[in-house]
């Protein structure tokens, strides 16, 4: 994890609307995808992790987890 | 002076039978089986029975004019609209759900992952889009031959039309209930699953309801009630046999088609 930064993920020209559903989804989607694709280790991975930790509601990203590790999330992450 | 038939009981009862049918069958849904349901569904179908006998047997009696029978072609096409936005708002669901599709189904549809449950729809939906097609031309072809008729001598070629048009339907249901007892989408697979079958399913019940008025119309028929200028039962049957044409091609297009890219 990124520390001693105070501050929030950047305006994601991909998602301008003020509900930001998409993007956190987006960047949990993205985050499994690198680590899928690159292993854990990989540092920038930990870029995607640090937007959805930081945009989404904790309900949300908690409730995915338990899913991807039950295999049954709703989203390609291969 | 109006040509209007006496007072009748049959409309209220129609009603009373219509709102028990509907509350009593939410009444099922959250608490188990009602009897209430059971009896309210005889008391339409006993309705449907007795108000149409009463019109029958009004004809017999003459009231049928030229100018009466607009009439009740316009309560046959105002039931037919109200069929008509039934679908809507099933169709409506359905295009809320597949034109912005939520998290849970992986903001894609079809839903994540349910490539392999979906029905191709060249193959067998698309024979049932032609049997219907072609059953909407064999029952336009039935009514020209009736209308060309006289004193219902050559009403032979109109009563072949006519079975054809039954026999259709009937193989368009008979490969419904093939596609749904082979099908792995069930009802609750998902919305997507739900509104392929609420839509689909409503729709063959009305092919149903479609080929009982349709039978029932023919055997009138053959035992000559109609004549080649009086034969609105017929023509109510037949509209509502195109209606029902019409709300499959959208299934098949909507839902079927464009709902499922494979």
């Amino acid at each position: 994890p990124i520390t001693g930064k105070l501050t929030a993920p950047p305006y994601d020209p991909r998602f301008p609307n003020m509900n930001k559903t998409r993007m956190c989804w987006q960047n949990f989607v993205d985050y499994h995808r690198c680590v899928n694709k690159f292993g854990e280790e990989h540092k920038p991975c930990a870029w995607f992790q640090w937007v959805y930790k930081k945009i989404c509601p904790n309900e949300w990203h908690e409730r995915w987890q338990e899913r991807v590790d039950d295999d049954a999330f709703a989203g390609r992450l291969k | 002076v109006l040509n209007v038939p006496g007072y009748s009981v049959w409309p209220l009862i129609g009603s009373i039978g219509a709102f028990l049918i509907t509350s009593s069958s939410v009444f099922w849904w959250h608490n188990g089986f009602s009897w209430l349901f059971l009896v309210s569904f005889f008391v339409v179908l006993g309705t449907m029975f007795f108000w149409w006998r009463d019109i029958v047997n009004e004809g017999f009696l003459g009231n049928h004019t030229v100018s009466f029978n607009s009439y009740l072609q316009s309560g046959i096409i105002l039931f037919i609209l109200s069929e008509v936005v039934f679908f809507g708002s099933f169709f409506w669901g359905f295009f809320h759900m597949c034109w912005a599709p939520a998290e849970e189904l992986g903001f894609c549809w079809p839903p994540y992952s349910f490539e392999e449950v979906i029905i191709d729809p060249f193959s067998v939906p698309l024979l049932n889009t032609i049997i219907l097609l072609s059953s909407g031309v064999t029952v336009t072809a039935c009514h020209f031959f009736i209308l060309v008729s006289e004193n219902n001598n050559n009403w032979f070629l109109g009563a072949v039309f006519w079975g054809v048009t039954i026999f259709l339907g009937v193989v368009f249901l008979f490969l419904q209930v093939e596609e749904y007892a082979e099908s792995y989408l069930s009802f609750n697979s998902s919305v997507y699953g739900s509104a392929f079958f609420i839509l689909t399913g409503f729709h063959g019940l009305h092919v149903t309801i479609g080929a009982i008025a349709l039978s029932v119309v023919f055997f009138r028929f053959l035992t000559k009630s109609f004549s080649n200028f009086d034969h609105v039962g017929f023509e109510g049957a037949a509209w509502y046999w195109h209606f029902v044409d019409v709300v499959w091609l959208f299934l098949f297009i909507f839902v079927y088609w464009l709902g499922a890219p494979v």
